[in-house]
């Protein structure tokens, strides 16, 4: 039963990481828009004009 | 008949198409060379594949303005946000921005850019953010670039730069999120804590499962939950206890006995309860929240009509592009061909011709004399005009009808207060009820007063009350939006079940902005279809309604453009066709003297007039329908428009309208609705255009059709998106449906709380088994409120099939 000593706060940890996660997702506007990402896949199989590469860059 | 349409804008060719925009190896037909410029640089970006992607047509793309007075310093200082590392942070309002794939092209375009950092396109908000290094690229540039796709962009000003909605849409969902996270850890834990109970534990096992279920717990409560006492706070102190008061006292007594049990050891503690009942709490309000957010905001439309450039003469005759701010009482200014008039002032120049439809309602342009009044917000249509200003800012007109819609507004009989009260009366029955336990329980078995009294606090929380209005709106503000009706307060659905009246405005909501030929009547030899293709040949290369009405009437077209043609303001159009001189306009041009002023234009040659075509108002496609189903239900339907009585009757007769108005001004209309609410009926206004705004404030359901002026979308209760008039009678029927679910909501809730707070109060529900029965009558109400959906009409039924494939065609 002692193991669940470790378990639990490791769950814990677990957790805290996954809302440090999320939250860092919304505040970079991952949840703003839900729509248009689902389009980007579509395009990039037949695209291959200059404006691929420059959209990566930042 | 399978007319040609447009490659980029869908809009029918008019006659051969002259015009190809070259994209992927193939010639297009597009209808105009603004179109073909948009086509053109969206493929040789490569991002042909918007064309594709797209599910919803863009406006037509019309001639790129001049935004070089954008990198004036004055006017970036009220635009553009410096941000600390030299990068520079605009906002802008997207004219035309209508799906998912126009936000992945200019992000796509804007990226292609130099300079260009960062560009974030929300599609709901209809914005564009970009940061882009101004040293490298200039703001006009950014806005021609934009501009050259085929949207009209409108900087916002810094303000919206730091989003009020996004910021509290994103908190919301984190709260959410916490809570949600917190309730699954603290019940698992909770679970032990039960089994224990029942199968032996050791106490300090007991314990310790005790304290993590407290550590999960505190950020449900001091992150998550904080809105409820934030609220419960300002309730409180202005003495008007709302949902907000039961929850946070609920929330913190639950939390506070279950850490002095655990301190001590006690019975039992409630951590799962407690985060469980926040999470559902905060479910509901993130879906109505969600729902509030669609509305559109009065500054957005501000941005739209008022233009932010005017172009000033200076003192040395030369022309500068300066911000609309800094215009001053007697400055001249020139307003190009097509430009909206920057303020109120006086004409100087000899005569122009402006369009006030925004204003007025009127549709046809108004001639304007030297010395004679021209007002902010309308449009010049045949510039350049010069023009002294008289007012500006807050003096303007258009200021003074924002006013009056504010106004309005504030008139308008506000349900959510009925609603406060009932929750206010509600909680305080609430809060008397658990008190009445405790000190019962007190005097018969003290023990047993704190579970008793935290059962009833828990069990009779108005959670399922309180959710019964929202789910049933939230779900159905869904429905409708999928339907392409946008409801933008929550009285849109009350509204609409009890309106009984239907005041309409005529033009852009009964019948749309162009014209169709009526009827040709030949007054010479020359036979009708000949004299229709002579018009034609004269208007060959217009684009104005008269010109598009008579192409739309012919069988067939393919006639040569007529030669030396010269079109005369006000009048019409002379042009020569074989050696012979036609003329073509209203009669008094064409025939050199007056005739009766009516919507017909008159063809005549040298020897007199040749043939007269009648022209009217096009009608929407659904109006007749919708106004027959309307006067079917028994509602009352009147038109109250701007416009000329002559054009009025006619509309009204065409769809047996027996009550109408015309030249109405809004004051007048304000008026009107306000006798026909003394009168006793329910009154919904469905209008588009800003001289509605007022009307459409001051009724009691605001309906705008889309592609109205935004302001009197922002006035208005529901949008009709899709520019169907037909989608007000499914609306209505789901609102309906929605009343009905939101009735049986009330009536479980109230039901529930009723048989179950007395037997708490008896202390025969152990808080657990509350907080248990609390989430499943909540459950109950959103399960019900699911059940609302979008129900054909049993008389509509045959051409609701039609709109759908209209509708379902479009991705394709």
């Amino acid at each position: 039963m002692n193991i669940i000593f470790v378990l639990i706060p490791l769950s814990l940890v677990l957790v805290a990481l996954a809302v440090w996660a999320f939250f860092w997702s919304v505040n970079h506007s991952q949840f703003d828009d839900l729509d248009t990402p689902a389009l980007m896949p579509l395009s990039d199989e037949t695209s291959s004009g200059p404006a691929d590469a420059d959209s990566k860059s930042p | 008949m399978p007319a040609l349409t447009c490659f980029h804008c869908g809009e029918p060719v008019p006659g051969d198409p002259a015009l190809f925009a070259r994209v992927g190896a193939l010639d297009h037909p597009v209808c105009c060379i603004g179109c073909r410029a948009a086509a053109e640089w969206i493929a040789s970006l490569g991002l042909q594949d918007y064309y594709r992607l797209r599910d919803a047509l863009p406006p037509r793309a019309s001639a790129i303005g001049d935004y070089s007075a954008w990198d004036r310093a004055q006017l970036q200082r009220m635009y553009v946000h410096q941000r600390g590392d030299g990068d520079a942070e605009v906002c802008f309002l997207l004219e035309g921005l209508r799906c998912s794939a126009c936000s992945w092209l200019i992000e796509r375009a804007m990226s292609a850019m130099p300079g260009v950092r960062e560009t974030g396109v929300s599609v709901p908000g209809k914005r564009v953010r970009i940061v882009w290094q101004p040293q490298r690229v200039s703001l006009s540039a950014l806005l021609v670039a934009i501009a050259q796709l085929g949207y009209v962009p409108h900087p916002l000003d810094r303000q919206s730069l730091s989003d009020v909605i996004e910021h509290e849409q994103r908190a919301a969902l984190k709260r959410l999120v916490v809570a949600g996270l917190g309730m699954m850890q603290a019940m698992m834990f909770a679970i032990v804590l039960y089994a224990g109970a029942l199968e032996g534990i050791e106490t300090s096992t007991r314990d310790f499962f005790r304290w993590i279920g407290l550590l999960v717990t505190i950020p449900v409560v001091f992150y998550s939950a904080r809105p409820f006492f934030a609220g419960a706070w300002r309730e409180l102190r202005g003495r008007r206890p709302g949902m907000d008061t039961p929850v946070a006292f609920a929330v913190a007594l639950v939390f506070v006995a279950s850490i002095v049990e655990t301190l001590r050891g006690g019975a039992q503690v409630y951590f799962d309860s407690a985060s469980m009942f926040v999470f559902l709490l905060l479910g509901g309000r993130y879906l109505e929240m969600r729902a509030r957010h669609r509305a559109t905001d009065v500054v957005d439309a501000l941005a739209r009509l008022q233009p932010a450039v005017a172009q000033r003469l200076g003192a040395n005759g030369a022309l500068e592009s300066v911000g609309v701010h800094e215009l001053q009482i007697g400055d001249c200014v020139v307003i190009g061909d097509g430009a909206t008039v920057p303020a109120d002032g006086e004409l100087t120049s000899a005569q122009c011709r402006v369009d006030e439809s925004l204003l007025s309602g009127e549709s046809k342009a108004l001639v304007r004399q030297r010395g004679e009044q021209l007002i902010a917000g309308s449009i010049v249509v045949d510039g350049p005009a010069q023009m002294r200003v008289m007012r500006v800012g807050a003096d303007t007109t258009l200021s003074a009808i924002v006013r009056l819609v504010g106004r309005a507004q504030q008139q308008r009989p506000r349900w959510t207060r009925h609603g406060e009260r009932a929750a206010a009366w509600f909680v305080s029955a609430l809060l008397l009820a658990t008190a009445a336990t405790a000190g019962t329980w007190l005097v018969i078995d003290p023990s047993r007063a704190f579970a008793a009294s935290l059962a009833v606090l828990v069990i009779a929380c108005p959670c399922a009350f309180a959710l019964a209005v929202p789910a049933a709106l939230a779900r159905s503000l869904t429905v409708l939006a999928q339907r392409g009706v946008l409801g933008l307060t929550p009285n849109a659905i009350e509204g609409l079940v009890r309106a009984n009246y239907f005041v309409f405005d005529k033009t852009g909501t009964l019948s749309e902005r162009s014209l169709e030929l009526a009827a040709t009547q030949p007054l010479a030899q020359t036979p009708a279809e000949v004299c229709l293709q002579i018009a034609i040949s004269l208007e060959a290369g217009n684009t104005h309604p008269i010109a598009n009405a008579l192409r739309a009437a012919a069988e067939h077209s393919g006639t040569a453009p007529a030669q030396n043609v010269r079109s005369v303001d006000g009048g019409g159009i002379e042009g020569e066709i074989d050696g012979e001189r036609y003329r073509l306009g209203r009669p008094a041009f064409a025939l050199g003297f007056d005739a009766a002023d009516s919507d017909s234009i008159v063809l005549a040659n040298r020897g007199g007039a040749l043939a007269r075509f009648e022209l009217r108002e096009t009608l929407r496609e659904d109006a007749a329908t919708t106004i027959d189903e309307l006067r079917d239900a028994g509602a009352g339907i009147e038109i109250l428009s701007g416009d000329s009585p002559a054009r009025v009757a006619a509309v009204a007769v065409r769809l047996g309208i027996e009550r109408f108005e015309a030249r109405v001004r809004p004051e007048r209309k304000l008026a009107r609705l306000a006798e026909l609410r003394a009168g006793g009926a329910t009154v919904a206004v469905i209008g588009d255009g800003v001289n509605d705004a007022p009307a459409l404030a001051g009724a009691d359901l605001a309906v705008a059709v889309g592609g109205g002026a935004e302001l009197a979308k922002s006035s208005a209760d529901i949008v009709l998106a899709g520019d169907r008039l037909g989608a007000l009678l499914e609306a209505r029927r789901v609102a309906v449906a929605t009343v009905r679910i939101m009735r049986q909501n009330l009536v479980w809730s109230v039901v529930y709380n009723a048989s179950s707070v007395p037997l708490a109060a008896l202390g025969w529900i152990p808080p657990w088994l509350a907080v248990i029965g609390m989430s499943l009558s909540s459950l109950a109400v959103i399960v019900n409120s699911l059940r609302i959906r979008a129900v054909a009409a049993p008389r509509a039924a045959a051409q609701a099939p039609a709109a759908a494939s209209k509708l379902a065609a479009v991705p394709a």
